[in-house]
């Protein structure tokens, strides 16, 4: 007995540290995202003006709204990108593959979601920007010009497009590893139901499927909350102006590649580097409710099953 | 058999622990030795002054072993930042401090211009091959508005009668910081000193809202490295960086119409010659003491055959005052760099012109006195 109670009050300063980070962390947040309040009121998440101005604080203007419709617009595109080929890899790594083969699988996916974003970063504004142009964007502008998110021709090769292909192509890994644990979850007795029904396997995949969807929909949003924070990938692909992308073939902006951009030389200015708090703070609360939302779905799935 | 095996493990953490004891007392003698005549002196901030400065600091420490001098490049506002909160000895930075900053700091601070730069206007047109691209500020200025949209455009090729035939049909790509940079301060005063009021003054600054990227033509690259790794994959793109970076990465560089008309192409010669026409118009303190926020107005765009037009002097600002032994490391560095600076330019970077050298050597006497 005793020695449980020694046990649990060894442990419990390293659950503690991890609380007080984050309520430090929050504070900070807040604390410092005060004074762009104060300046502007919630016009930093109304308006999407940005303009620093040296020694004169009362001119400077901070809106957010460009590069905060950039982050959702890049974070959903890169949903819409990576699940449909999630999905398929994750049914057929659990369904189809043999065993060696399988864990093959496995391990690269792995590899892919631990691989440093600075590269697919690299690697995409390199080489893939260009044919993503040349192959993907250039065709689609020309067969769907009606659609306006579609409708402009792109210029160059760096554009929210890119940012989100690019995103797609880095989450899928994360998002098939959700879904696969997901899939695990569904007990034997269910498939081996589906199967001395003499149900084929894709009849019986389509049963999971539907078993599975508040996983799916979990994993989603895990993922777009992971997709909302990366920072350098998009940075090297979303070409970093500052206007809000109507067609996804312009170049835009999204909070964390402009906190990225901004915050070194913030201090020439008053505001500035509250008003990128403030940008934290949206990146912050987006975070919390997908994570929430996505965790409070897995559980009570896994609950259900 | 329990009972030897924790023997054994009790041996294993002895030895280990001896190793660890041997290790440790091996190398701190030699550290505290090293400590006691070693002066650390730490700066931050330009990053267009960072190699400079680490070439020189590199060849002083050969001469001077006992002083290390350590620079982090974080950007000149970040440097400024650190500096004032006594992060640091001393920042390095590209525009000089504002009038206002100057005010509130007025006799403690002693700022030096230590070398020359230049912001080079690079572009990325497959056709010209080697022929040179001449542009001016009214030019310039209307592609940044965005209103310049191919480069076969009639002002650009009355600029150039001798390759307007090479000039393809192609929409420029326009590159910009994305990051609040004294550079883009430059550029953009330069364009509107330039261009006749094209160019409208609330458009200068480190980080401005570019009326091109609102014609989907505009890019934003971090640094000059992020400027010129999109100029160098985005083919008919243009863009500023700072010259050092543009020889670096073998871009090609624009012939850039001066105030006396000529179009002249950045090199150390040009460079310095707009350094000597700026010491000429009075609008440069000749102390270290004093309001250098006019500096911009001195050099870029400056007059004389030879300027190149966007010029930059580059500074470190220090304190009047510092603890005995760092004034004095910091007084051998300066005097280092004056009299053997100028064998170890770099290339991208010109040394001063002798009037303004006279600042530094001003600094390291107000040093010497106690500020």
């Amino acid at each position: 007995m005793k020695e449980d109670r020694l046990f649990f009050l060894a442990l419990l300063p390293f659950g503690a540290i991890v609380v007080a980070v984050f309520i430090v962390f929050v504070s900070t947040l807040l604390y410092n995202s005060l004074p762009i309040f104060i300046h502007e009121g919630l016009m930093v998440y109304t308006s999407s003006t940005w303009r620093p101005v040296e020694n004169n604080p009362e001119a400077e203007v901070y809106g957010l709204l460009a590069p905060m419709i950039g982050t959702l617009e890049v974070s959903f595109l890169a949903i819409i990108i990576s699940l449909p080929p999630g999905l398929s890899l994750a049914i057929m790594i659990e369904e189809y593959l043999p065993t060696g083969l399988k864990s093959l699988m496995e391990t690269i996916i792995e590899v892919m979601a631990g691989l440093p974003t600075v590269l697919y970063g690299m690697w995409a504004s390199l080489f893939f920007a260009d044919y993503l142009k040349s192959d993907l964007m250039i065709p689609l502008h020309e067969i769907l010009w009606f659609i306006p998110i579609f409708g402009c021709m792109p210029e160059s090769p760096y554009t929210v497009f890119t940012a989100g292909v690019i995103l797609g192509i880095m989450i899928m890994p994360y998002m098939v590893g959700l879904i696969l644990d997901g899939i695990r979850q569904i007990p034997k007795k269910i498939r081996e139901a589906c199967y001395s029904l003499g149900m084929t396997k894709y009849e019986t995949v389509r049963i999971l499927l539907r078993l599975m969807r508040p996983v799916i929909i979990a994993s989603v949003l895990l993922s777009l909350g992971r997709a909302a924070g990366e920072t350098i990938a998009v940075s090297l692909t979303i070409g970093n102006t500052y206007n809000i992308p109507e067609c996804l073939f312009t170049p835009g902006y999204t909070i964390s590649s402009l906190i990225a951009d901004q915050f070194g030389n913030s201090g020439f200015y008053v505001y500035m580097a509250s008003a990128l708090y403030a940008g934290g703070l949206f990146l912050l609360l987006l975070g919390v409710i997908t994570s929430s939302t996505g965790l409070y779905l897995m559980r009570r799935w896994k609950t259900s099953v | 058999m329990i009972t030897i095996w924790m023997h054994r493990r009790r041996i294993l953490s002895l030895t280990l622990f001896l190793v660890l004891a041997l290790i440790i007392s091996l190398t701190t003698p030699s550290l505290i030795a090293g400590n006691k005549e070693t002066i650390h002196i730490r700066g931050s901030g330009s990053t267009f002054l960072q190699l400079q400065l680490m070439a020189w600091i590199t060849i002083f420490h050969k001469v001077r072993p006992s002083i290390t001098i350590e620079y982090n490049g974080v950007g000149s506002g970040a440097g400024q930042q650190q500096f004032f909160e006594h992060l640091t000895d001393f920042c390095g930075s590209d525009p000089p401090l504002s009038h206002k900053t100057w005010l509130e700091h007025k006799g403690r601070i002693l700022q030096l211009p230590i070398v020359l730069g230049a912001v080079a206007v690079v572009y990325n047109i497959p056709e010209l091959k080697s022929h040179r691209l001449r542009l001016d500020g009214k030019v310039l200025s209307m592609i940044y508005l965005g209103e310049i949209i191919y480069w076969d455009n009639y002002y650009i090729k009355r600029l150039n009668p001798g390759i307007s035939n090479l000039l393809p049909h192609a929409k420029i790509i326009v590159v910009h910081r994305s990051d609040s940079s004294g550079t883009t301060e430059i550029f953009t005063y330069y364009l509107h000193r330039s261009s006749d009021g094209l160019w409208p003054k609330r458009l200068v600054g480190k980080d401005i809202e570019w009326p091109v990227d609102r014609t989907g033509r505009g890019l934003g690259g971090k640094g000059n490295a992020g400027v010129v790794s999109i100029v160098k994959n985005t083919p008919y793109s243009i863009g500023y960086v700072e010259l050092s970076y543009a020889l670096r990465y073998g871009l090609d560089v624009a012939l850039l119409r001066n105030r006396a008309g000529y179009y002249i192409e950045p090199n150390t010669t040009t460079i310095i010659a707009a350094g000597e026409n700026a010491a000429r118009t009075g609008l440069l303190p000749i102390s270290p003491t004093g309001d250098f926020s006019k500096e911009l107005e001195a050099i870029v765009y400056s007059p004389g055959r030879l300027s190149y037009p966007i010029t930059c002097f580059t500074h470190i600002i220090i304190w009047a005052k510092y603890p005995p032994h760092k004034a004095e490391a910091i007084r051998d560095f300066l005097s280092w760099i004056i009299s053997s600076g100028d064998k170890h330019i770099l290339p991208g970077y010109a040394p001063l012109p002798g009037p303004v050298k006279g600042i530094i050597i001003r600094a390291i006497e107000l040093m010497k006195s106690g500020g």
